[in-house]
């Protein structure tokens, strides 16, 4: 569209909407109501004298009231809990990727430094440009955030305060120094020397931990308070802080919001890949997809420990609400979470086996996807079987009770963390094969060295199902222990593996190179669907922690007396997080388009695409365009 | 027609969380409300407030989310056995301890439930609530003698032990 229809269509757009007013006013005042007896002298209608005369009432009527605190205020259509979880979900969403981002950028630019192969540096510098966007949105919707808290609930936030005053002042220093370090991180990608540059990412990193470690605190105080008296009134703040939960839910976001990064940066370099006509271009991006795949996948392997841990810990601090999570108003909730981590492993290894078609030597492995697919279909079946089945009066009368004869077996802990278990022992072995894709092991011992690995993963798989079996015999209170030894079994499995692995591929013969940019574009939305998902549970895992304390702003302390103290359906809160999610992928498919001006060719002027000479002083004004359009 | 990969990608993203918000609505759709105070009359007899006492038992207690035998003993003539369970305690006596009490005495075979005081958050039940799940309790097995006169917990406290009520024993 030329110019000078752009600038037709918005001073058009101008007039017209100031003539939409002007016609609205004139509507307006016709409309009012006027008296047939009216003089001229007369001032104002009756009707008009009886609005002032309401309002001068009204105004004497608040000035004889005393002053007083509003405990709640409502928001309009969808109200206050919904506005507030639908702000703080997407606040955390942007946090989370911009706490992540630059963990996994600063490794890989170590790596980079380590190895001196440039293209890690790329990669690093090409993951750091999706963060000053997501940085700006992140405090945009924090700041958003604290303004509706404080407007829609003002007796908590008055609460909290009093709580917590002594950390206000450390998070806002904070805040500046993020912005300092990410800021000089981001622009100065090539003007400090290696070590300044590094050393500048890893205190990008130590601020950003800090910052949710005492955002981290405010929440956590609210489903496990600690510091306070019976009646609330503040006794530690410090206590306040190292509440219950507070470590295991630091520890469980760190790994989840890595998880979540490395997908939604995977996610960046898919689109990319999709829009690249240059083939380096794609090879570049694949590169970039992978490693992102590769971060979210290695972190989301060992999520489901860090999820136990905050789990028995939210048992220790009150069972009641451990049992509500799990047995109560919130279990069935986790039937629609094993639905998502199914996904997330289902498409994690199709992307890892497809990925073994761009590796020339990879066919011998395989024949293995097949038996890995059973088994991580019989594993995801397993883990998405309830206990209790929704069933007719005459169904539940044939089966007994709601429970099914067969299938209830399943349903119960002691199948699912055994499948759970099962399915990263699975993943992690697709992830071995595509690693050994296209080389073979020199070292004389590479033959023992495969049947040790082979008894390790068989060792863990057989202690984790023996557990799983023996859960059927032992009391509740028993069978709760056994998914330690499980949990611990395949941790120390994949620790040994690749430890063994590293050794026996030291020197490995190069039997095929990997095609990068070679792979089909089902691939690449398969990296945007892990994304939509990992996104997703990050909002429904966020909705199951603040909606376990039910009608409590603070657990036991603080009452929620508003209309939206009851808990609602699992279909509606599954509607928010889905309007959430949207709402976020609308913003980072800005911070994506903003990301991807970077390699875009400068801006030419009419004339000098023409092959006509830049215009006079262009190149004082605009340094890049006058370089493009230059010989 | 070649359709833009920004235009499938965002096809991607409202597709698949179509798909998760339908998972959502297959589920069973439970709205727990915020448990409100029961007013009870003040005249209520035993089996009045045996009746309310189911309804907090099913409700606003939560108390069957435990006492299946599973994690808590079945409550399943609870009247009958209530006087056993401490020596020289009566039924009625041994029923509003373990409500105001619950960790005094744990059942044989059961750990350490850490079930709430049923007076204090986040439970935070009446007296006259509780006075309702002792008169359920009691009709476990038994008759519900206890009334709105009958002094429990605080007014209790102090008091000289109530009279036992008698008729939980079957």
């Amino acid at each position: 569209m030329s110019r000078r229809i752009v600038i037709a269509v918005v001073l058009g757009a101008v007039v017209a909407l100031w003539a939409a007013f002007e016609i609205s006013v004139w509507f307006d005042q016709r409309m009012a109501y006027e008296s047939p007896l009216r003089g001229a002298e007369a001032e104002a209608t009756p009707r008009e004298q009886g609005i002032l005369d309401e309002r001068h009432d009204l105004e004497q009527r608040n000035e004889a009231l005393p002053y007083e605190e509003a405990e709640y205020r409502a928001f309009p259509k969808v109200g206050s809990r919904v506005a507030v979880w639908v702000l703080a979900q997407l606040h955390l969403l942007f946090a989370a990727f911009v706490l992540a981002v630059p963990i996994f950028a600063l490794i890989i630019e170590y790596i980079g430094y380590k190895t001196g192969d440039k293209r890690y540096d790329k990669l690093a510098y090409e993951f750091t440009k999706l963060l000053s966007t997501s940085f700006s949105f992140t405090a945009s919707f924090g700041a958003f955030l604290l303004f509706m808290l404080i407007a829609l609930y003002p007796k908590l936030m008055n609460y909290l305060g009093n709580v917590f005053t002594p950390t206000f002042l450390p998070y806002v220093a904070l805040f500046f120094f993020e912005a300092l370090f990410l800021y000089s991180y981001y622009y100065g990608w090539g003007k400090f020397s290696p070590r300044v540059h590094l050393f500048l990412g890893l205190m990008l990193n130590l601020v950003g931990t800090a910052i949710m470690f005492i955002a981290n605190a405010w929440l956590t105080f609210m489903m496990s308070p600690a510091g306070i008296s019976k009646t609330g009134a503040l006794i530690s703040t410090w206590e306040a802080v190292t509440n219950y939960t507070w470590m295991p839910i630091n520890i469980h976001r760190i790994i989840a919001n890595v998880a979540f990064g490395g997908s939604v940066a995977a996610a960046y370099a898919a689109f990319r890949y999709l829009q690249s006509e240059k083939a380096a271009d794609r090879a570049h991006f694949d590169w970039m997809g992978y490693i992102g795949n590769f971060v979210a996948i290695s972190a989301f392997l060992p999520l489901p420990f860090a999820g136990y841990w905050l789990a028995s810990e939210i048992y220790a601090y009150n069972q009641t609400l451990g049992i509500q999570m799990m047995g109560g108003a919130f279990s069935w909730l986790f039937i629609i979470q094993a639905v998502l981590i199914g996904n997330l492993f289902l498409a994690a290894n199709w992307y890892l086996w497809m990925g073994m078609g761009r590796i020339a030597g990879a066919e011998r492995y395989q024949k293995f996807i097949k038996y890995l697919l059973v088994v991580i279909t019989l594993c995801y079946i397993v883990w998405a079987t309830p206990r209790s089945v929704l069933a007719t009066v005459s169904e539940v009368r044939a089966m007994g009770g709601s429970t099914h004869p067969m299938l209830g077996y399943l349903g119960v802990m002691s199948a699912k963390n055994t499948a759970v278990n099962i399915l990263i022992l699975t993943t992690y072995v697709s992830f071995l094969l595509y690693r050994r894709s296209g080389k073979i092991a020199t070292v004389p011992w590479a033959r023992a060295g495969n049947l040790v690995q082979f008894l390790i993963f068989a060792g863990s798989a057989g202690i984790v199902i023996f557990y799983g079996v023996y859960g059927y015999f032992v009391p509740a209170e028993v069978r709760i222990g056994f998914s330690i030894p499980q949990v611990m079994s395949v941790l120390l499995a994949m620790v040994l593996v690749t430890i063994l692995d590293v050794f026996l591929f030291r020197n490995a013969k190069k039997v095929g190179e990997t095609n990068w940019g070679q792979m089909p574009a089902l691939s690449q939305y398969l990296l945007i669907f892990i994304a939509i998902s990992f996104t997703w549970l990050m909002g429904l895992m966020g909705y199951v922690r603040s909606g376990l304390r039910q009608h409590w702003h603070v657990y036991g302390v603080v009452q929620d007396t508003s209309p939206d103290a009851f808990t609602p359906t699992l279909g509606f809160a599954t509607q928010v997080v889905s309007v959430t999610v949207l709402i976020f992928f609308a913003f980072i498919g800005i911070v994506f388009w903003l990301a991807s001006l970077s390699g875009k060719q400068g801006w030419e002027p009419k004339g000098a695409r023409r092959g006509a000479a830049p215009p006079e002083g262009a190149a004082d004004l605009a340094p890049s365009r006058a370089r493009v359009s230059s010989p | 027609m070649k359709i833009p990969v920004p235009v499938k990608v965002a096809a991607l993203v409202v597709l698949t969380t179509l798909f998760y918000t339908y998972v959502g609505q297959l589920v069973p759709q439970k709205e727990v409300p915020a448990p409100e105070a029961i007013k009870i009359k003040q005249d209520a007899t035993p089996a009045e407030l045996a009746a309310l006492g189911e309804e907090i038992v099913n409700g606003k207690g939560l108390c069957m989310t435990c006492h299946t035998g599973v994690r808590a003993p079945k409550l399943d003539g609870i009247a009958a056995s209530a006087g056993n369970r401490v020596p020289g305690m009566s039924a009625f006596d041994y029923l509003v301890q373990s409500l105001y009490e619950p960790d005094a005495f744990i059942v044989g075979g059961f750990g350490d439930t850490q079930m709430p005081k049923l007076d204090e958050p986040p439970m935070n039940l009446t007296d006259d609530e509780i006075r309702a799940l002792v008169a359920w309790l009691q009709a476990q097995g038994g008759t519900p003698t206890i009334t709105m006169d009958t002094p429990i917990g605080a007014e209790a406290a102090g008091a000289p032990p109530a009279a036992a009520p008698g008729g939980t024993e079957g």
